[in-house]
């Protein structure tokens, strides 16, 4: 499996997976999280797995289980860590307890290394046996509701360490904190090459018009994604250049503004046949795979934003993006490099016209976008370094160590 | 006849740790820097170029008061600072407190950072491992040179002025000790390391051993 990414990921990530590979070689290491399937964790850790297992890792990956309050009752802290008001009664913090308590008990916890991810299963690091245990954070803490990050402190201050994917997310925990950005799988459905006909399938399945350059947008409909912005932006540019506007996203189940906001962007684009709103199933990788492909200009207009890997999608399929300056997006975009950071729906108007009159700056900051991602934002380089913060953790002390 | 000791190709990987620490303001920075580990003070001055784009500042210091808190003319002093220039850390750490001393002194009052955009105060662990490749003459050199990662560049041209000291690298070291073509080797040193990126250094080595080597071929066909 990793011989697929010879020639695609850095050579310099694969060797030293292999040397950490050796090193780590016949040591378990077990990550839990809370779902098999959907999210972004779950997608990196299908792939993940099995590369850890080849390098001679006994890797297992478990999940915990609960009722349904106890899910209501994650979602909860989930949004409060990312700074939405809620509040959560001990008594909800106890039926979060006692749900990982069952889970403890169900679970082979058992490992010489132990990635426990997200809120939901960090109370499991009460049952640990031997190892070192690492609390691994997705989500963006850096404005949380203090009385529910204080109550979650409880637990994850008893990890060996934290790992947070954007240096602002950190906090004074009073363990070692790692700083490990996400990462895209390029031979993943969503990223992979597609042939010609792949592309254009999808897109006289969608009926987006290939005769002019098409603007991009890929977000749930959500207002931090600012889609109302993004449609701003493009009626400005349209007075100059003509384009097509693709705003596409699936239906946010979950999230009862979704369909506000959804119905307040129909409204907003009422009347423009060049606006194309697509609302896509759940996994429709391939789809949004294609769509980036038949882009000129990508767009992550966000107000606020976890990490927004939307944006190393498209500078992985050579893309110029536009991102707005907000969470883990400054980390991909370097302006004027790699993409525009814009900070207004004129400065997105601007930079998108910048673009469509400059295709050889617009190849050029794709091309250099793409050798970033290739560099940074790569399944492998996410494995390398959860690799290199166990072994670090198993020779403590040293800030440079020679393999 | 002597073996020629080959060239062996290592590379280094750096995590990203957090020491807790952040500051909002100069002032606070100052503080910070004041007391923030040594390896801390490294990463944000001698392991700026391993970001490996273009970029307007020689150290993350000058970088955010440069671009968050819009004091150019700190900003434009703390690039001057050449780390290079000191032996040990404590003596880099006493020139930016110097600097920013200075430039209190004068504008005491600068601004604050916008929330979110605050300095946070890092350090690495970093691992060294061979790259897997070996070289015995320019030619192979030429090959390994264009095909390695950046971070093998940044090992031997970086990392290595603080491993040897006295502004020496490991391409012109060994060029000079084994290959003894003093020539190339004061060309190689000669490439300014604050004006280039990562793969900037590589083009420009590159340029110059091609050179070398299409010379002894001439010799060789005369």
């Amino acid at each position: 499996m990793i011989n697929q990414y010879s020639g695609v990921s850095p050579k310099g990530d694969l060797v030293l997976l292999q040397k950490l590979g050796e090193k780590l070689k016949k040591k378990s290491f077990l990550h839990v999280n809370s779902t098999r399937a959907g999210g972004g964790v779950a997608e990196i850790l299908q792939r993940m797995v099995p590369m850890l297992v080849e390098l001679g890792i006994k890797t297992r990956w478990e999940v915990i289980e609960g009722d349904d309050r106890f899910f209501d009752i994650t979602k909860k802290i989930h949004n409060a860590i990312q700074g939405n008001p809620e509040k959560i009664t001990k008594e909800m913090w106890d039926h979060h307890y006692e749900i990982n308590k069952k889970n403890a008990e169900r679970l082979d916890l058992e490992a010489n290394a132990v990635l426990i991810h997200d809120p939901q299963p960090s109370p499991l690091v009460k049952f640990r046996k031997k190892g070192k245990w690492i609390w691994r954070c997705h989500i963006d803490v850096s404005n949380p509701v203090k009385e529910v990050c204080d109550y979650l402190m409880r637990y994850c201050s008893k990890y060996n360490a934290a790992v947070f994917s954007v240096a602002r997310f950190t906090r004074a925990m009073g363990i070692d904190e790692f700083i490990i950005p996400p990462s895209i799988d390029p031979l993943s459905e969503k990223n992979r090459e597609l042939s010609a006909e792949e592309i254009h399938e999808t897109a006289a399945r969608l009926k987006i018009p290939v005769d002019r350059p098409v603007i991009l947008q890929v977000s749930r409909f959500d207002r931090f994604k600012d889609p109302v912005g993004v449609i701003e932006a493009y009626k400005i540019v349209k007075k100059y250049n003509d384009c097509v506007l693709v705003l596409a996203g699936s239906p946010a189940t979950d999230d009862p503004e979704g369909e506000a906001v959804l119905n307040e962007v129909k409204e907003y684009a009422a009347g423009d046949p060049d606006i194309h709103i697509l609302l896509l199933p759940p996994f429709s990788d391939k789809d949004i795979n294609a769509l980036q492909r038949i882009s000129s200009v990508v767009l992550q207009k966000s107000l606020k934003e976890g990490f927004g890997l939307t944006v190393s999608e498209g500078m992985w399929k050579g893309k110029p993006v536009i991102g707005g300056a907000v969470g883990g997006i400054p980390l991909q975009i370097v302006h004027g490099i790699t993409g525009f950071l814009v900070h207004s729906v004129e400065g997105a108007a601007f930079r998108i016209r910048q673009f469509l009159n400059n295709p050889d700056m617009a190849k050029r900051m794709g091309e250099r976008g793409r050798e970033y991602v290739r560099n940074n934002f790569l399944i492998t380089r996410q494995t390398r370094d959860y690799l290199s913060v166990w072994y670090s953790m198993e020779n403590k002390g040293k800030s440079v160590m020679e393999l | 006849m002597e073996a020629i000791k080959p060239f062996e190709f290592k590379q280094c990987v750096s995590i990203l740790k957090s020491t807790g620490r952040k500051a909002e303001s100069l002032r606070g920075m100052r503080e910070i820097i004041a007391g923030v580990s040594d390896e801390s003070i490294f990463h944000h001055t001698y392991q700026y170029f391993l970001k490996g784009h273009i970029l307007e500042y020689t150290n993350d210091f000058a970088h955010w008061s440069g671009e968050s808190l819009e004091e150019r003319a700190l900003a434009e002093r703390l690039s001057g600072i050449d780390p290079y220039d000191f032996s040990t850390i404590g003596g880099l750490r006493n020139e930016l407190l110097r600097v920013i001393d200075d430039y209190l002194g004068k504008f005491p009052e600068p601004r604050e950072a916008m929330p979110g955009d605050e300095f946070y105060f890092n350090q690495t662990i970093t691992l060294t491992f061979p790259a897997g490749i070996w070289v015995k003459n320019l030619a192979e050199f030429l090959i390994a040179v264009k095909y390695v990662d950046a971070g093998s560049i940044y090992y031997h041209f970086y990392e290595a002025r603080v491993r040897l000291g006295g502004g020496v690298d490991d391409f012109s070291a060994w060029i000079q000790d084994v290959l003894l073509n003093e020539g190339l080797a004061a060309g190689i040193r000669s490439i300014d390391p604050f004006m280039h990126t990562v793969d900037g250094i590589r083009e420009h080595i590159v340029e110059l051993v091609e050179d070398e080597v299409k010379k002894s071929m001439e010799i060789i066909r005369q």
